[in-house]
């Protein structure tokens, strides 16, 4: 597993760097960050109900709703559900920062967001190697296209991941550690073309800095 | 006392596992069955009886009162209904049944927003139902913070009379999801007055060995494993070890002296069959305890094996720009003090607010838990006020040290038990209502008065530090002596830790810190582990680090070594950055603190400090700012530079509170993260860029309601707000605190920005302003207060 800099830079905001000076101070610090903290996951594999015309996961009570879970799982019988977390330590550790120097706190922030997401990428492949012969679809996250953020409790019960890894939502459906990612993958018996990279599926579409700029994150 | 360490007792095995081969789904709440299925609860219950579970755990796991809400029920309610189906099944046996008490599902401030007194309330609504409703004792299971923890335990000792015990859940690299080590979980629950300790859920019983093997050594109390049945596979949701696997890898686990069995999730009643058939003609393992005097944070055990550095900096005795922070609340301040020590090798804290003016009953827990979200080092926390004491212990995240009592009687019996209600470590000063003993002997005889009563208030040994007291040399030279002796005395026949105040011995002399040095190093080879000094000091501390080679703590002088390596090097840089003639402003763009604090120092010599902010800071700043606005830098510049600025306006309020002036009067700007929002590092970025502008930050957190900032709007009278929020979730709090300020009769302007907020929805909520980034919060600053 390794730390992506180029894309921690890329969630600062950072478009250039010319003498190379942030980049060898951030690849320094990535390596202090995954020695420190390593990203846990639980993920749990689901047979997918269509009864009533709604898409529950068989066996929990957590229903789907919206276009793009029905789009993104059309080809599907089974779905995985990924929670991937670098944990509180890692925000306690960002919080400290922030009292002793906040330019670092924003870096490490930022390398912790990539970080996380490694951490997914890591558990897809060893998901994937659960399932020969099958492929996965996108991962998808609620806040993804239509999929309500209201869905995260019950996917977080259906993946336990508060007892497994330390992963809880607040009354607001924020995630806690903040460093958190829920997500849902297909299991297709088809390959799967890639459906939600870019910006007309991502939330945030209306109000990204990097879009604003000119200068998405192209993921 | 129902439990033996020489004993082994029998728990039952998984309650959620049966429930969910019984078809309960995942997320469905399953303490509601002992309302609408008892007799389900009591068949599992009889089954794990049946296998030789001699303590049941009740179906309340998760009947707190939040989670019961959704349902229409109450705690008591559920609770009594589970407690009975419990007992239902206990009947003409001698099982007893545990009330069990599992995480709020919610986490608590400062990691989330549950505060934790109301978390005790929570978890006490559990206990007292429970102990109502006939169980024998309480169990606290699942933990992974041990924060929540300790609210759990208090709750259980505060509300009933039941026995605890206490189990966390590890990862196999010994720490929690939360970072807890087993060392701290260990002192600080049996500080606490839990009855047993131990492991639950977490992974497999070989996994945990190791973990187990540590918590053995780490407490006097019987030690609990309730592990999984190995790991789930997650396509099928089975667990990995047969029975007899489980019970082979538990073996082990009672030859190392755990004495309380039993299984968490994926464990049924074949498994605690096989457990009880292997290991009931056994007899748990001999242990060892580890008498280590220790100190905590979840996170880092400090154990007094050695010379340990107490930092004595949190403290606002003859420091006039600390008691200037303390009355003006400034925390961030203090937090500052407390960084710069750690940074500089302290160990432990002191933290000590006492000034005129100050109410230390609410100033001392406060800046406890402010202190503990910036530094994980335990604190020993120093007052003469038995209120405050308590107030700050019981806050206190770990195993804390108090400063202090002494012989005087009256004084020990009335923080004695205060100490031992919190598990913390005591410092006893040798001298008593009649002052100080001049001879050694005397001294000695007095620890030896506070060892005798710490004893017979069951607070151990390792948690009494005795403190010799240093006089002033100059004063009362041969008192000098006499330390030194009563040092050695109650480190050699009392067998006691030692701590001592060492800058005291030079007052009035020239060349201070020569002779405090020498102090220190005298007393260290008397046998002083606990220096209270000033880490700040580099020669104190080479001393320490010298020391430490000295008596072999630091291996192949590794420590040592490094340290003046790194000082070599520090020696040299300064030289070739003070050849490049740098200016005030180039220090400030370029970012460099230390740079721009020297040149401030020298600047002010011949320009007052407001021009030295007019002519050059603010100019600075606005540089970075338009390159940054530019596209030109980008946000890690511009802290770089505002960091920079700090430096210089540190160096400003240092000068103004060393003449005793008054601190120069700035605009105040209220900034806060609305109510239900935790995530603010982007508020804390405005913050500091404003700070560095020269504005007066009023920085009321993160989850903050909307009456606070209202509240305070009119109090401070301010002008501007500044909201942010970072979820669609948290608009409508936003919304409302907009509304709430715009309907005060002088009503601030109001910025809003963060992650979800345009100019069109800052506009349709009736906000001023629109703040993109940190650098626009300026400008609509400068707008503001034009």
């Amino acid at each position: 597993m390794t730390l992506n800099v180029d894309e921690a830079l890329r969630y600062l905001g950072v478009r250039s760097d010319p003498d190379g000076t942030l980049h060898a101070q951030m690849t320094a610090m990535a390596e202090e960050v995954a020695a420190k903290h390593r990203p846990r996951w639980v993920w749990r594999a689901f047979a997918i109900d269509r009864t009533e015309g709604k898409l529950t996961l068989t066996g929990t009570m957590l229903t789907l709703p919206g276009h793009t879970a029905e789009r993104m799982l059309a080809d599907c019988r089974q779905a995985v559900l990924l929670v991937c977390t670098l944990g509180t330590a890692f925000d306690a550790w960002v919080r400290a920062e922030q009292a002793r120097d906040m330019r670092r706190a924003v870096l490490l922030d930022a390398l912790g967001s990539a970080w996380v997401e490694t951490g997914c990428d890591t558990a897809e492949q060893e998901i994937a190697a659960r399932f020969p012969g099958m492929y996965l679809t996108d991962r998808f996250s609620p806040g993804y296209g239509d999929l309500p953020l209201d869905v995260q409790p019950e996917l977080l019960s259906a993946a336990d991941a508060r007892r497994r890894v330390g992963v809880y939502d607040t009354p607001s459906r924020l995630m806690n550690p903040q460093k958190s990612v829920t997500a849902v993958i297909g299991i297709a018996d088809k390959p799967q073309m890639a459906r939600i990279r870019g910006c007309a599926y991502c939330a945030m579409n209306k109000t990204c800095a990097l879009r604003k700029a000119g200068t998405p994150c192209d993921i | 006392m129902i439990f033996d360490k020489q004993k082994l007792i029998f728990l039952d095995g998984a309650m959620g596992t049966m429930l969910q081969r019984a078809g309960l789904r995942p997320g469905e709440l399953p303490e509601l069955l002992a309302l609408t299925n008892p007799a389900l609860l009591t068949d599992i219950h009889r089954q794990y009886i049946g296998a030789g579970s001699q303590i049941v755990y009740a179906n309340t796991f998760g009947a707190n009162r939040r989670k019961l809400a959704k349902y229409g029920h109450t705690v008591d309610e559920v609770v009594a209904a589970a407690v009975g189906a419990a007992k239902a099944a206990c009947v003409g046996t001698d099982v007893r049944v545990a009330v069990d008490i599992g995480p709020l599902g919610e986490l608590l401030a400062p990691l989330g927003t549950l505060p934790f007194e109301e978390a005790v309330e929570l978890f006490a609504e559990i206990a007292a139902a429970g102990e109502r409703a006939g169980a024998d004792l309480a169990v606290i299971e699942t933990m992974t913070d041990l924060y929540e923890t300790k609210a759990a335990l208090l709750a259980v000792k505060e509300s009933t009379s039941l026995p605890v015990m206490v189990t966390m859940t590890f990862e196999e690299s010994g720490r929690t999801f939360t970072g807890c080590t087993v060392r701290s979980m260990c002192r600080t629950l049996e500080g606490l007055g839990a009855d047993a300790i131990g492991l639950n859920c977490s992974l497999g019983p070989k996994q945990l060995l190791p973990l187990l093997r540590e918590i053995c050594e780490n407490t006097r109390l019987p030690v609990i494993a309730k592990p999984n049945a190995g790991l789930p596979d997650p396509v099928d949701g089975h667990y990995d070890l047969t029975p007899a696997e489980f019970a082979a890898a538990m073996e082990e686990a009672v030859r190392c002296g755990v004495s309380i069995v039993g299984g968490c999730c994926g464990t049924d009643p074949a498994y605690i069959r096989a457990l009880h058939d292997a290991v009931q003609s056994m007899s748990p393992g001999e242990r060892t305890y580890r008498a280590v005097p220790m100190v905590c944070t979840p996170t880092t055990p400090v154990e007094i094996t050695g010379v340990r550095v107490i930092g004595e900096r949190i403290n606002p005795t003859g420091k006039k720009r600390f008691q200037q922070a303390l009355l003006e609340s400034d925390l961030d301040y203090i937090v500052d003090v407390a960084i710069a020590q750690e940074d500089a090798g302290a160990s432990i804290l002191d933290v000590n607010v006492g000034y005129p003016g100050v109410d230390e009953v609410t100033m001392l827990p406060r800046v406890v838990q402010k202190l503990q979200e910036a530094t994980t080092l335990p604190l020993q926390l120093d007052s003469t006020n038995p209120d405050a004491l308590e107030a700050a212990l019981r806050v206190y995240n770990g195993k804390a040290a108090v400063n202090s009592v002494n012989g005087d009687e009256k004084v020990l019996s009335r923080v004695l038990p205060i100490v031992k209600k919190y598990g913390a470590a005591v410092i006893g000063l040798t001298l008593d209502e009649s002052g100080l003993p001049a001879t050694a002997e005397e001294r000695i005889r007095i620890a030896q008065r506070i060892l005798d009563a710490t004893q017979d208030c069951g607070i151990p040994k390792e948690d009494l530090w005795i403190d010799c007291l240093t006089l002033t040399v100059s004063a009362q030279q041969e008192q000098a002596e006499e330390t030194l002796k009563a040092v050695c005395g109650v480190t050699q026949h009392l067998q006691l830790t030692t701590v001592l105040g060492v800058s005291n011995i030079s007052f009035g002399l020239p060349n201070r810190l020569l002779m405090a040095q020498t102090f220190l190093i005298r007393a260290m080879s008397a046998g002083l582990l606990l220096p209270i000094i000033n880490p700040n000091q580099k020669e104190m501390m080479d001393a320490v680090a010298a020391h430490r080679v000295l008596n072999g703590e630091d291996k192949g002088c590794s420590a040592y070594v490094e340290r003046f390596a790194q000082t070599a090097e520090a020696v040299t840089k300064p030289a070739a950055a003070s050849a490049a003639a740098m200016t005030l402003d180039d220090a400030i763009i370029r970012g460099l603190k230390a740079d721009a604090a020297k040149l401030a120092k020298a600047a002010m010599e011949t320009e007052p400090a407001l021009t030295l902010v007019e002519k050059h800071l603010i100019p600075a700043l606005d540089r970075v700012g338009a390159e940054y606005e530019a596209g030109k830098a980008f946000l890690p510049q511009l802290l770089s530079a505002a960091q920079a600025a700090q430096a210089v306006f540190g160096v400003i309020q240092d000068s103004i509170a060393g003449e005793g002036g008054a601190a120069v009067k700035k605009d105040k700007v209220i900034i806060a993260t609305v109510k239900g929002d935790i995530h603010d590092i982007g508020k804390n970025i405005v913050r500091t860029v404003m700070e560095n502008y020269g504005y007066d930050l009023i920085d009321l957190g993160r989850d903050v309601p909307p009456e606070t900032i209202v509240e305070t709007a009119a109090r401070e009278k301010v002008r501007l707000v500044g909201l942010s929020a970072l979820m669609t979730t948290t608009l409508p709090a936003m919304e409302e605190t907009v509304r709430l300020l715009k309907a005060m009769p002088e009503p601030p302007a109001v910025m809003v920005g963060g992650a979800v907020v345009t100019e069109d929805y800052a506009v349709q909520m009736g906000a001023d302003y629109y703040a993109r980034d940190a650098k626009a919060a300026v400008e609509i600053a400068r707008k503001v207060f034009a």
